[in-house]
């Protein structure tokens, strides 16, 4: 994935709608919802809540499905997949970080950053390196033999990131993964994402309700009421001054009370 | 107010009381029927008095028991319940709630879950006690002549005192839980339960090594030194410290094996990294350590159960079994009659105390007197009496029964082969001290008396002596080879069983002498005799000890005679039914020597009529066996099952993101699968370890009986428990698989 082209798309969402609830009690979390997303791109889903931005997240991550419309993942039509076929495209194109860090309290660091290796059958030898690779990528080696109770939050957190990103998958799926940290962790975290994108051209697509988290990406989608509302691209502007005009967006955005800061 | 928010959380909190209301209400179903048993005995038309008092008896201890299981069992689903509803309370209490309001919500929960799973139990109690009818029916090989349905008012009122008391207990204790317990860590609690106590693998490795070792030692010592019941007086204490020893080590070393259980697992696939990092096996065995250390007592408790359970039930039964077996040798023919003579010592105490003009009519007999002529008398006409009243039914005989048609019974209508069978005792006609008594015997040889003696008269009163040439006739009958006895020798005979036996041979054996009248006799053979040395048929054997001597010797020594039994066999093809029919109720006519009465007729058994109450005793023993087995088994499964649905319940998380980074159902359903075999199967096969080691020696113990056989309806009912714990894992996992299901499927909902 290193030397792939920028332009590539890696997400194609069309038309997408998802409606919760039936006879007229219905529920439009999402409405006609298109974007893409090219592959090395780092893009931020911002939203306060309920405006159906973790709904979003969690169709294009397959583990919700759509009422209509298409998820396209590498080309491949993800609405239209069996359950079977589902589990193994999520092993192997997608990596998930989610606001808790998820990881399984009865593992060591390193058993839960090799489990989706052992899941998709990886020989011992290489889930080995590639646990080794990922941990010195995130700086997490000196607590890959710990429980992760014994673990700060920032650590869990990056031994979640590693685990995501153990089976190099096309795309890493974020939520909110910020919201239970630190600023000093959150940044600690935001700073890894960045730099896997930056160095290794990782897609990222990170859900998020915090503008500095998500003025640490290339681009972001404002979602309100289930609809796209506005993009943001950050192009060569700095980072605090890409900060700036979130901060701008989300105040135009909800001037009544949003808690989308 | 609070009753709507305390049903609400029933309601709601449904899965979590779903497996305390089973509990409980199997509980109640179980308690209930166990109760009813004495109405069944007497509907499946069981109508021997005596083994309804044996069974009220043994049930009045078992009820303790069985409720003893069941508090533990309550106790256990209640903390299990209480455990996960913690956080609730505290949040109750949080939001400004009195904890007089919480505790009477609690309170008020407890009150409905009780109620309804008493009701529930009291059900499916009733209808299975209809079902165990039959059951009990066909143990005890009988017909139920008039089934009907019954309802044991009796077994009610227990049920429902038990359930009270226990519901007492459960809410004292659960007020307390809410009382002592600090806000924060009712709230923490979900969280608390999250850490994982981890345990330095290699102290593990070593605890259950140290626990193999010692059940290891304690199966070599059970072995070597078996139970304490076959060592003899002298060194009996010291055996029974050895096995205290030996139990303790087995106890100890059952709970260090599962103590260190999870450390040895991890470290040993984690050996086997291709094993170890494949799949979920990595998970699994987390999982499992991460729990086996929690509950590695419980599992150890469930081990030495269910060690207990089959046990108890192979034991019961293979003894019932050899009962049945040893039958044969008690019950050498169709029919015995005994007749006691009377001694110096009854009739003085018949002249001192009873009917002194009654008592003139008795003498002392100087000879045996024989009683194939003698046996006839009239059909008794009124209520039938068993074996147990037939003496007593001709006592009561007087002068003025005289309805009869003048038809007497007679033995020779029936009687084709007999045998009559004289025991004296071992002083001269008149005399009172025996010269031949076991302590006697023991002290000759150097040993201390065998406990069977202690407290029976079989050594105050001395050995019987018999001639050589009834008990030759009886092993002719019984087709055994006639054994000579020469004028200076004796052997000796008893059927009483292995101490008392094994005596009497070492004692011939030591080649040790016996004097009687003056005349020291040397032992005819090496060994006692126990297979042929039945006196009377009997349900437990009827010779306590016998010295058989030459007919020249006896007659010369003139003894006291003790008593002598006619042992019958019914002439060649006649039915037997018939044939016990036709004598068993006969009112036989006093046996008068001179006009005097020498003694008293006795008992007067059939063999069938000991065949039937033995098949009754085996039933008895079999059916007891069978309920606590059932009972135990049952309640481990049912600790193993809501232990398991627990641990699903607080691995929904776990699950929920293995899907999430693309485990298929599939493969979490195996791991769940695995864990649970684990915890299931690592138990019974401890206590089945257990189990084969201590029914080794037991079968043994019990082989000087007679040769103990497992198999057939020991096997049978194995395989019936097996069943029930193999059910009750199948049902656990299926309710297991459908959680983990729900858990994964919430994440769509989220």
């Amino acid at each position: 994935m290193q030397t792939t082209h920028m332009a590539t798309p890696v997400l194609e969402v069309a038309h997408l709608e998802k409606v919760y609830g039936a006879l007229g009690n219905v529920t439009r979390a999402l409405n006609d919802v298109s974007f893409t997303v090219n592959r090395g791109e780092f893009v931020g889903i911002m939203g306060a809540s309920g405006s159906g931005k973790s709904t979003l997240l969690n169709c294009v991550s397959t583990i919700d499905s759509a009422t209509s419309g298409t998820i396209r993942i590498n080309g491949q039509d993800v609405t239209r997949m069996k359950q079977a076929k589902l589990s193994q495209f999520r092993r192997e194109e997608l990596g998930f970080i989610f606001q808790d860090s998820n990881l399984l309290d009865t593992l060591t660091a390193r058993e839960n950053i090799a489990l989706p290796l052992t899941i998709a059958r990886t020989n011992s030898a290489e889930i080995s390196t590639r646990v080794q690779d990922v941990a010195a990528r995130l700086s997490i080696s000196q607590v890959l033999d710990k429980y992760p109770y014994q673990m700060s939050g920032g650590q869990q957190q990056r031994v979640a990131a590693a685990r995501a990103l153990v089976t190099d998958p096309t795309m890493i799926m974020a939520d909110e993964p910020t919201g239970a940290l630190d600023s000093k962790s959150a940044r600690l975290l935001l700073e890894s994402l960045e730099a896997l994108n930056r160095r290794l051209r990782a897609t990222v697509l990170m859900v998020t309700h915090d503008s500095f988290a998500a003025s640490y990406t290339s681009r972001v989608l404002f979602i309100r009421d289930g609809k796209i509302f506005t993009e943001l691209r950050r192009g060569d502007t700095g980072r605090r001054e890409f900060f700036d005009r979130i901060m701008e967006v989300v105040a135009m955005m909800g001037g009544e009370g949003s808690d989308a800061l | 107010m609070l009753c709507k928010l305390a049903w609400g959380n029933v309601r709601r909190a449904g899965r979590d009381y779903l497996v305390y209301l089973l509990t409980l209400t199997l509980g109640v179903t179980v308690f209930y029927a166990f109760n009813t048993i004495s109405m069944q005995v007497d509907i499946a038309g069981i109508d021997e008095k005596g083994l309804a008092q044996v069974m009220g008896s043994m049930l009045g201890d078992l009820t303790y028991f069985l409720a003893g299981v069941m508090a533990f069992l309550m106790v256990y689903a209640n903390n299990f319940i209480m455990k996960r509803r913690k956080k609730e309370f505290g949040l109750y209490q949080v939001l400004g709630m009195g904890r007089g309001r919480v505790a009477t919500i609690m309170a008020l929960e407890t009150v409905i879950v009780s109620v309804v799973a008493f009701v529930a139990g009291i059900v499916l109690g009733v209808g299975l006690s209809q079902l165990m009818t039959f059951f009990t029916a066909s143990l005890f090989k009988t017909q139920i002549a008039n089934f009907h349905f019954f309802f044991s008012v009796h077994a009610f009122n227990l049920t429902l005192a038990c359930m009270l008391v226990m519901f007492v207990l459960t809410l004292l204790l659960n007020l307390r839980a809410v009382r002592r317990t600090k806000l924060i860590e009712l709230m923490g609690a979900e969280r608390r339960n999250e850490s994982i106590k981890t345990r330095n693998p290699w102290i593990a490795i070593a605890i259950f090594a140290v626990g193999v070792a010692l059940v290891g030692v304690a199966y070599y010592r059970l072995l070597r030194d078996g139970f304490p019941l076959t060592a003899t007086d002298s060194k009996l204490q010291e055996a029974m410290n050895q096995f205290g020893i030996t139990t303790a080590m087995v106890a100890v070393g059952t709970f260090a094996l599962f103590w260190g259980l999870s450390g040895m697992l991890i470290k040993l696939l984690q050996s086997l990294r291709g094993v170890y990092w494949r799949g979920l096996n990595m998970f699994t065995v987390r999982q499992l350590a991460a729990k086996v250390n929690t509950v590695c007592f419980s599992m150890g408790v469930i081990a030495m159960l269910l060690f207990l359970a089959i046990t108890s039930v192979t034991c019961g039964m293979s003894i019932a079994n050899v009962m049945n077996e040893n039958l044969e040798r008690y019950n050498p023919v169709d029919v015995s009659q005994t007749y006691v003579y009377y001694t110096p010592d009854t009739l003085d105490y018949y002249k001192e105390y009873v009917n002194p003009p009654e008592a003139d009519r008795m003498v002392l007999a100087d000879t045996t007197v024989d009683l194939y002529p003698a046996w006839h008398g009239d059909p008794w006409h009124g209520d039938r009496i068993d074996s147990d009243n037939v003496a007593d039914g001709i006592k009561g005989k007087s002068a003025d029964n005289n309805d009869e048609t003048g038809k007497k019974v007679n033995i020779a209508d029936v009687a084709g082969e007999h045998v009559q069978i004289d025991s004296y005792l071992s002083y001269p006609f008149g005399g009172s001290n025996p010269s031949v008594t076991p302590s006697e015997m023991c002290k000759t040889m150097g040993e201390k008396l065998p406990k069977a003696f202690g407290g029976s008269n079989a050594d105050t009163m001395g050995l019987f002596v018999t001639p050589a040439s009834q008990y030759n006739k009886l092993r002719q009958m019984m087709g055994e080879e006639p054994v000579h006895i020469g004028h200076d020798q004796y052997l000796l005979t008893c059927d009483m069983g292995g101490e008392l036996v094994d005596m009497y041979t070492k004692y011939m054996a030591g080649g040790h002498a016996l004097t009687l009248g003056g005349h020291t006799l040397k032992p005819a053979t090496d060994k006692s005799d126990e297979d042929t040395a039945a006196i009377a048929n009997s349900a437990m054997g009827s010779n306590p000890g016998t010295v058989v001597v030459a007919d020249e010797l006896l007659s010369q020594l003139n003894l006291q005679p003790y008593s002598s039994s006619l042992l019958v066999n019914y002439k060649q093809g006649m039915d037997t039914t018939e044939a016990d029919e036709s004598i068993k109720y006969t009112l036989l006519d006093n046996l008068l020597v001179d006009g005097k009465e020498p003694g008293s007729w006795g008992t007067f058994i059939t063999r069938s009529e000991m065949y039937t109450q033995a098949a009754q005793m085996n039933g008895l023993i079999s059916y007891l066996a069978i309920y606590i087995g059932f009972v135990l088994v049952v309640a481990c499964a049912a600790i193993l099952s809501i232990q398991q649905l627990s641990n699903v319940a607080d691995g929904s998380r776990s699950y929920r993101v293995l899907a999430q980074i693309g485990c298929e159902d599939r493969q979490i359903r195996h791991s769940v699968m695995a864990q649970q075999a684990v915890f299931f199967l690592f138990p019974l096969a401890v206590g089945l370890a257990h189990s084969f080691v201590a029914l080794k020696v037991i079968i043994e113990l019990v082989s000087i009986f007679g040769n103990m056989s497992i198999g057939g309806t020991v096997g049978l009912t194995c395989a019936i428990f097996l069943a029930a714990y193999g059910g009750y894992f199948l049902v656990t996992y299926l309710m297991s698989a459908g959680m983990v299901q729900a858990a994964i499927a919430t994440r769509y909902s989220e």
